[in-house]
């Protein structure tokens, strides 16, 4: 079985180069990944190259890297936020093709740079200001799950697709829905277990970063969960700021996403103006606020939920 | 986000060649007084519709020029005053440089609003502005731009004037840049007679660093609690610190909460259960992340507690975070022991080391001088608030922390702290238990003595303080320094 990045950028088995490799980050969230199943190519670190990291050989970039490792089709940044448009453009020049940017703090003008390069290059840029994502099919890019025995024992296989413009939500949204007798309000109004021991479990979980210009969307990572079979619902935390849950709204409207999505909307109290979680939330427009997005989300055919507990009780009843 | 004014921004702008009216800025009053006809304008970053506030004068003779300049140099947050000279405008346009954000259809990038019709009154015709999007990466050519321009005689100038524009906004990665307005004089050239900018600190690069300094400003609203989160995080910039008092009134009959949230996740959940009700008032924002260490949480914790009004604090992030929460159990377990007047907790740890962060605060919960209660991260925020009202009830404790004198065994800058041996409580001087259980090896047992492994390095994540304290005598504590003027008492 494919994971989704086959659907999201037609890659079946990613190949990774993970710039920054020899700092802190680095080297603590390759052993990560790498501890998770995911396949390591090489690193990259200017000046270092000829080093090893864990047996992983460094370069100086990204072209030298697949140069040697033609194989690399994706990459993943553990730099200052300052550094990172370069490594991002050494490496889609380089031609890979999925790129993972977890850095916060990145100049607007880069975000935007960087996402006019994708389009150029046909690359697919997940973040800024992102942990990341995760596959249960057996590989992870970035930070989820900070330990990779923490990792494999709390995302398990099963049919929810996560997405999510929350670091920390992301890895609850998903974490919890392979729980067994998860706890939440039922529908009765009671308060107990929603489902028993047959959790509905995670196909994948992807985190599009809370920043006001993230790569990929919440609608670019939703097509992918379209497409995969293992999903059956997709669970999404969604909050004010930018259009991407209008633009979500109106591909559900338009049948392009048919399969059910439920949406954790935050920012119900949100002043326009005001970043009260993350950048991205700021409202800039009266499309962008809380009730516009749930009226859209709703008219869409979506289920819109503004308990963060409800979503698992809303997701259970699809199964 | 953070203005430059017109004084700054006109460097900006002469770097990309951009024609600009000639004027000249003064910080204080100058010996030799600019020569008649100018135009004063006080120079405050962000301030907008000057010539309504009175902060922008023409002035004819010497003696307006000298009042006038006396008068602007005084006004609160003044940088100065730029003297422009004035001008024999024939026409005006306006043009601003803003990011564009993009839609479903339309991918992110620039944009100039412009209008034929001049800089008085922009805000009010702000809907019917010419919009013209542009690339950041490839910006369009002046030839480019004249063909998007409206039928204008001054075409070609102007085009090359909105290059110029372009050019600056990029190149120092801007948020605003407006010309307002932009002149044509009689030989038919084009000046800017005012402009200002926005920009984000971030996008600051080193080089140009200088040309984005600003004077601090003379009017600080920040609270004495804001001031002292300043102070921990610029000796502990690791992580994500952040703390605002809420300049709100506290409703009649409302609970006072204090909080300390964690990450964006923990910020909007908070916000999802407590946003739309008046019987709870929420004292502060906060956000400890990022991988902040233990001293950190402690000392944000103790200016969060120093609230006087708090009846109770609240903690909670996501509910999956990757810090780890035993650490950050062991801050509040210290900050509850060392502040003169702790609250009442919810506390809520979801994430690595979660279990061990329950144990920790069940082990310590009959010896603190407050009533705790600890949820799993299966119960969220809108369902921990039904017990606000109960806790609130409590009457604030108040304590005297002494602590114990012990001998220095070292001080560490990076994170800051004073690492304190107690051999009272270690007589047979045998090797605490601490010492096994720092996690990184930092700390050394050697000759009877608690040393700093030089090939090691201290997170400070307060483990070995929690385990001397708990598990052994005593033997080892860490002081952790605090400049808290505003705290309770």
């Amino acid at each position: 079985m494919a994971g989704i990045l086959k659907h999201l950028c037609g890659i079946e088995t990613p190949e990774v180069l993970v710039f920054g490799i020899t700092g802190r980050q680095g080297i603590s969230c390759s052993r990560l990944m790498g501890g998770f199943g995911t396949r390591i190519a090489a690193g990259c670190t200017p000046g270092k190259a000829g080093q090893e990291v864990d047996g992983v050989p460094v370069y100086n970039s990204a072209s030298e890297a697949v140069q040697a490792h033609p194989e690399v089709n994706s990459a993943v940044f553990f730099v200052p936020a300052g550094a990172i448009a370069e490594a991002v453009f050494d490496a889609m020049d380089a031609g890979i093709k999925f790129l993972v940017i977890t850095a916060d703090g990145l100049a607007t003008h880069d975000s935007i740079k960087i996402r006019e390069k994708a389009r150029e290059t046909g690359a697919k840029c997940l973040g800024p200001n992102t942990v990341g994502m995760l596959d249960t099919d057996g590989y992870l890019f970035g930070l989820i799950g900070g330990k990779a025995s923490w990792a494999r024992q709390n995302y398990l296989p099963g049919k929810v697709g996560v997405i999510s413009r929350s670091g920390g939500l992301s890895q609850l949204l998903a974490a919890f829905h392979c729980r067994k007798n998860l706890p939440g309000p039922r529908k009765d109004g009671s308060f107990g277990p929603l489902w028993g021991d047959n959790y509905p479990g995670l196909s994948a979980v992807m985190c599009v970063g809370g920043d006001p210009v993230p790569g990929i969307t919440l609608l670019d990572a939703a097509r992918a969960f379209e497409l995969d079979p293992r999903t059956e619902v997709m669970a999404v935390y969604a909050e004010t700021g930018t259009t991407q849950e209008n633009d979500l709204a109106e591909a559900i409207t338009l049948g392009e996403i048919k399969k059910p999505v439920v949406v954790f909307l935050g920012g119900k109290y949100t002043r326009a103006g005001v970043a009260q979680s993350h950048a991205g939330a700021m409202i800039r427009n009266p499309n962008e606020t809380y009730q516009a997005k749930k009226q859209a989300l709703e008219r869409a055919g979506a289920k819109v939920v503004d308990r963060p507990d409800a979503v698992f009780a809303a997701t259970a009843e699809f199964f | 986000m953070p203005a430059l004014p017109e004084y700054k921004t006109r460097v900006l702008l002469e770097n990309h060649g951009v024609p600009l009216a000639h004027a000249s800025f003064y910080s204080v009053m100058p010996e030799i007084l600019p020569k008649p006809v100018v135009f004063l304008k006080a120079q405050i970053p962000g301030a907008t519709s000057r010539a309504g506030k009175g902060l922008v004068r023409r002035a004819s003779t010497p003696e307006e020029i000298s009042n006038g300049l006396k008068e602007l140099l005084a006004v609160d947050n003044c940088h100065g005053v730029l003297a422009a000279d004035a001008v024999d405008i024939r026409k005006e346009f306006y043009a601003a440089c803003l990011l564009d954000f993009g839609d479903g259809n339309r991918l992110p990038g620039g944009v100039i609003l412009f209008s034929t019709q001049g800089g008085s009154g922009i805000e009010e015709r702000s809907g019917s502005l010419e919009k013209m999007y542009f690339s950041l990466l490839n910006p369009p050519s002046a030839e480019k731009i004249a063909l998007q321009l409206p039928d204008v005689t001054e075409r070609v100038e102007l085009s090359g004037f909105l290059h110029g524009m372009i050019n600056t906004f990029i190149g120092y990665k801007l948020i605003v840049l407006e010309t307002n307005p932009i002149a044509v004089l009689p030989d038919g050239s084009l000046i800017a007679v005012d402009c200002r900018a926005e920009f984000e600190k971030q996008s600051v690069s080193k080089e140009d660093a200088h040309l984005f300094e600003l004077p601090e400003s003379t009017v600080d609203d920040s609270t004495p609690l804001e001031k002292a989160v300043e102070k921990i995080n610029a000796a502990d910039p690791a992580g994500t610190g952040f703390f605002r008092s809420s300049r709100e009134q506290i409703p009649c009959g409302a609970i006072a909460v204090a909080t300390n949230l964690c990450g964006g996740g923990g910020k909007m959940l908070w916000e999802m259960a407590t946003g739309g009700r008046s019987d709870i008032s929420t004292l502060n924002e906060s956000d400890t992340s990022g991988g902040l260490s233990a001293f950190k949480s402690y000392r944000i914790l103790r200016v969060i507690m120093s609230q006087p009004e708090a009846r109770v604090l609240i903690l909670t992030g996501s509910g999956m975070a990757f810090q780890s929460q035993y650490h950050l159990a062991s801050a509040v377990w210290k900050a509850l022991r060392e502040s003169p007047e702790p609250l009442p907790c919810l506390l809520r740890f979801g994430g690595t080391d979660q279990d061990k962060a329950m144990e920790l605060m069940a082990a310590v919960e009959k010896s603190l001088p407050v009533r705790i209660k600890s949820f799993i991260p299966e119960i969220f925020p809108n369902a921990m608030i039904d017990q606000l009202e109960e806790l609130a009830a409590d009457v604030r404790v108040k304590q005297e922390y002494v602590p114990a004198k012990g001998e220095l065994a070292f001080e560490l800058n990076s994170p800051p702290g004073r690492f304190i041996y107690h051999p009272e409580n270690n007589p047979d001087g045998i090797e605490p238990s601490c010492i096994r259980e720092c996690p990184t090896g930092f700390l050394l047992w050697k000759n009877g003595r608690i040393e700093a492994n030089p090939l090691a390095k201290c997170t400070g994540c307060l483990v070995c303080e929690t385990v001397s304290l708990l598990l052994g005598n005593g033997e080892l504590t860490i002081d952790l320094d605090l400049d808290l003027p505003g705290e309770v008492g």
